[in-house]
């Protein structure tokens, strides 16, 4: 039996990223966006997450490959930056057409 | 949760967040404590002494500065690099900034070797017009809209100082008053920034894994 398929002009929507789509990820990736890194710290001011909240999400968008974390040393003390890659900028960029084009096409 | 963010605000919003602490207002009224402070410093040290002696003053505040923010800034609001567009607005607004203190040591020059037949009053505009251009485009480039009120202040402080001057004989052309006035308010509203920044922002521990 075949799967069902969405219709036509839904097609964008089934296009939306889902791991992209969850709220405290979107804002995330909205932050990573704009800057070239950020560290913790700035991602929980900015986002209001809690440490567990951002480390859970923060794994999931390094497993799709959409962020870097980079380890390095500030004097003594060790240091993670947090950096968008191209795949994630490429996703991100994706799922802001689809969103967008979904969103455009919604009547009023 | 939060407010809903665009791409622009968030932007902003993260810019402002390692931008907007209040520091740059503490270390720009320093700058401007020079204008009030230098010409009473004159009559006892001279003009080039009374220069002088505010460089290291400027090091010792750039380094108060820079530790404050390394050792209780970033800890409790983070650390990020700006995005490319964000960095080559601050190089152009660099470049302005270069031509704004040429344009500043010029119009010293200029009132040292012919302020007598030029109007007191025609040197402040001129001061004041390139401060508040300086002011305004630093405001822009930077979106900080508090600069566009220094620029006003600065440029205000420049004719009230002559007029106070010209009117009522207030010593070096109003500027220990007028400028030291808006020193004061730059350094006062910095640390009120700053303290707010403080008390908004405590500081956060992350567990070992995080590092």
């Amino acid at each position: 039996m075949s799967e069902p398929r969405a219709k036509p002009e839904l097609h964008p929507l089934v296009d939306i990223d889902p791991i992209i789509h969850a709220q405290g990820r979107l804002m995330i990736l909205t932050y990573l966006y704009v800057v070239e890194s950020a560290d913790y710290v700035f991602l929980m001011r900015l986002t209001g997450l809690t440490w567990g909240n951002l480390a859970t999400h923060l794994n999931k968008l390094e497993e799709a490959g959409y962020i870097e974390i980079q380890k390095k040393f500030e004097g003594k003390k060790p240091k993670s930056l947090l950096r968008m890659t191209e795949d994630g900028r490429k996703a991100f960029r994706a799922y802001k057409n689809n969103l967008k084009q979904v969103l455009d096409d919604l009547p009023e | 949760m939060q407010q809903p963010v665009s791409l622009k605000s968030a932007e902003r919003k993260a810019f402002q967040a390692t931008f907007a602490d209040g520091l740059w207002d503490v270390m720009i009224g320093c700058v401007f404590l020079m204008f009030a402070v230098a010409p009473l410093l004159s009559e006892s040290l001279g003009d080039f002494w009374s220069s002088v002696i505010f460089l290291p003053f400027w090091g010792l505040v750039y380094l108060a500065i820079w530790l404050t923010r390394r050792y209780v800034v970033a800890p409790r609001i983070g650390k990020a690099t700006l995005g490319k567009p964000r960095q080559r607005r601050l190089v152009n607004l660099g470049f302005l900034m270069v031509i704004i203190n040429i344009l500043l040591l010029l119009i010293g020059m200029l009132a040292v070797f012919i302020f007598p037949s030029v109007s007191g009053f025609l040197m402040a505009v001129i001061l004041g017009v390139v401060l508040l251009f300086g002011f305004s485009a630093a405001a822009y480039f930077l979106d900080y809209p508090r600069f566009y009120l220094y620029g006003l202040l600065l440029f205000a402080a420049a004719l009230v100082g002559e007029w106070l001057y010209q009117n009522y004989g207030v010593s070096h052309h109003g500027y220990p008053l007028c400028y030291g006035f808006v020193s004061g308010v730059m350094i006062v509203t910095g640390l009120v920034t700053f303290r707010r920044l403080l008390k908004d922002n405590p500081l956060v521990e992350l567990p070992v894994e995080a590092a």
